[in-house]
């Protein structure tokens, strides 16, 4: 009987750590590939007309550095339509940043510029958290949606950067 | 196994073979799940992926800090589990087990939250590189730190007052007092966890699954040793309601109350009591039940042998009890076999006795063998033989001052004649022996059964002597 409860413990705990181990594993290479474009802040805006809807996050960090700084157009009391820079998130795993498209007072796109990238797996992680992001995003209209699973970091800064980039532009809802 | 005597009554559902292997695997099951659960917060910090991570000196110290805090808080709440009485713990491992693996984790736990704060304090120390002064008072300064170290001074002093050597300096209220002092220090330990670590960040998986780890051990706390008393103790409205002369210090309390039998109470089990008296209701008592409980009646027997026990001899009728229990699986449920050898000394008599009384043998199956000095017939002797006779079991008496030159269980007299448990017992192979009285003496029975070849789960004991 202890032989049996011994084997069992080992076994369970045994799993135990490797899913853990994995799953951190899968956690690190997020963020090996990009380097740092985290000097992005407040440069890249771009039309709403010339993004492509989905911003895959690996490309989003290229699409930082290569932004063209064209500014929105000043503000008006309530939501103008236009792309709003949110501000940029520092998390464990490296900065976020986004921006929002608006049009017809309604959140039409979210950018990603800058995902968390450091360590390869936070790469890949940031990748798949994204596009899910923004979809719930856009849905709910509102940055007020959970954050995405195994992406804790990425979606909390995610959202921030969001709800600064809503807050510059007057958008309630 | 049960090709001897097959009594129809021994097919029934509770076949002493049956119930053993379904306690083995809970047994295993419970040990898996402990294991487990120091794997999982293992796991919990790997799979953060990151964190201080093991790339420079600072780092590993950190990290292993953060790795020692983790299992070493994890053994401390399972100690707090295996502390809180929990039935299936009791119905699986016994009260004494696993109180016996609680006092087993207390000293590694405690080295692992001291290392967790030496490593930590270290680690902090190489990364700010300033003397070791600032940075440990840098150090108290960070949110929730200086409730972590009031946590660590608590913890450190029910630990070193749990030292065996240091524990018999206390009386058992004082220490008590003192060890519930650990309820505190795990509960101001949590703040630091949640705000300093990392690791248990909002929104992380990692902090949901602490919090619900806190929540599932204090609703255990709570619920066993705090509400589940005193619900069962309202409900069952015990009083006493006789005290009877046994013997010159000794004496039975028989206790009435309401719907006993829905206690499940069995023959070898004991209660806490708390008689309330003016004077003794701060006093537990752990006591066995003497006699297998009725519809209405429990019955401890109790010789007075500290101050606190002396008062329950003029114990006056009509006094409330309230209770803790039926603990503790010195009872049929540890069976695994068809055959019983009791060995009792002394006024640990009681429990043997309320066994046999419930005892599930067919004639000849069980023997009990009474060891006194022999100036005076065994407690509770009359019943005992009343009860054996009607279970067909045999007893034995064995008398007499004990051997000078040599250790043994039994009697000068039968050391001399040669005898040992083999001597009573022909199948102490395929028997379980239940052995209750003094420690020394139950350690003696059990390296006698321990000669001859009993297996470690055919051995139940309970010792008198807290």
């Amino acid at each position: 009987m202890r032989v049996r409860a011994t084997i069992g413990a080992v076994v369970a705990s045994g799993s135990i750590l490797m899913i853990g181990w994995d799953i951190g594993l899968a956690n690190m290479q997020a963020a090996s590939t990009v380097d740092t474009s985290a000097n992005s802040a407040g440069a890249a805006t771009q039309a709403a007309a010339a993004a492509p809807a989905t911003a895959p996050a690996t490309d989003a960090a290229s699409s930082g550095t290569s932004a063209a700084a064209a500014a929105a157009a000043p503000v008006p009391a309530g939501a103008a339509d236009g792309t709003y820079n949110g501000s940029s998130v520092n998390t464990s795993y490296g900065s976020v940043q986004v921006a929002v498209v608006i049009s017809g007072g309604k959140i039409s796109d979210v950018k990603a510029l800058k995902l968390t990238d450091q360590g390869g797996r936070s790469v890949s992680i940031s990748a798949q958290a994204a596009p899910m992001l923004r979809d719930e995003v856009l849905s709910a209209q509102s940055a007020k949606v959970s954050s995405i699973g195994g992406a804790t970091y990425t979606s909390s800064g995610y959202l921030k950067s969001l709800q600064a980039a809503l807050d510059s532009a007057n958008f309630t809802g | 196994m049960t090709h001897h005597n097959p009594a129809p009554q021994r097919l029934a559902p509770e076949r002493p073979a049956v119930t053993h292997r379904k306690r083995m695997r809970r047994a295993d099951l419970l040990v898996i799940l402990s294991w487990a659960s120091v794997a999982i917060v293992i796991a919990l910090f790997l799979a953060e992926g990151s964190a201080p991570g093991f790339g420079d000196v600072a780092s590993i110290f950190t990290s292993l800090g953060i790795l020692a805090g983790l299992v070493g808080t994890n053994l401390i709440l399972l100690m707090l589990v295996l502390a809180a009485r929990v039935p299936v713990i009791d119905r699986t491992f016994g009260h004494d087990r696993a109180m016996a693996a609680h006092r087993k984790i207390g000293k590694p736990a405690f080295y692992l939250i001291l290392t967790h704060a030496a490593l930590l304090t270290i680690g902090y120390g190489i990364r700010t590189s300033s003397n070791p002064v600032t940075w440990v008072m840098d150090m108290l300064a960070i949110n929730d730190i200086w409730l972590s170290v009031l946590a660590l001074a608590l913890l450190t002093v029910v630990i070193v007052t749990s030292l065996v050597a240091v524990r018999r300096r206390f009386a058992y209220e004082a220490w008590h007092l003192i060890h519930l002092l650990s309820y505190f220090a795990v509960l101001v330990a949590i703040p630091h966890q949640l705000s300093v670590g990392g690791l248990f960040a909002d929104g992380t998986f990692q902090r949901y699954y602490w919090i619900a780890l806190y929540v599932v051990v204090v609703a255990l706390v709570i619920g066993y040793r705090l509400v589940e008393p005193v619900i069962v103790s309202v409900r069952h409205s015990l009083v006493v309601s006789r005290v009877e002369m046994v013997a010159p210090g000794v004496v039975s309390i028989i206790m009435k109350g309401r719907h006993i039998e829905e206690l499940n109470a069995q023959g070898g089990q004991f209660f806490i009591w708390r008689f309330w008296t003016g004077t003794d209701w701060w006093h537990a008592h752990p006591l066995s039940m003497s006699a297998a409980p009725s519809k209405d009646t429990l019955r401890v027997t109790v010789r007075a042998l500290g101050k606190g026990s002396r008062s329950l001899i003029d114990l006056p009728v009509g006094t409330r009890v309230w209770f803790e229990g039926p603990y503790g699986i010195f009872t049929q449920a540890a069976r695994s076999s068809n055959r019983m050898l009791l060995v009792a000394a002394g006024i640990g008599v009681t429990p043997v006795r309320a066994l046999i009384e419930q005892a599930r043998v067919a004639p000849g199956e069980a023997t009990v063998i009474l060891r006194g000095p022999g100036d005076q017939p065994p407690y509770l002797w009359q019943e005992m033989l009343d009860v054996c006779t009607a279970k067909g079991a045999q007893v034995f008496l064995d008398e007499g001052p004990r051997p000078r030159h040599t250790e043994s269980w039994q009697s000068a007299d039968a050391v001399g004649k040669g005898f040992s448990l083999g001597a009573y017992s022909k199948h102490l192979l395929d028997t379980d022996l239940y052995v209750c009285g003094p420690s020394r003496w139950a350690d003696l029975v059990i390296a006698d059964a321990r000669n001859h070849g009993i297996k470690e789960h055919q051995i139940h004991v309970e010792r008198f002597d807290w």
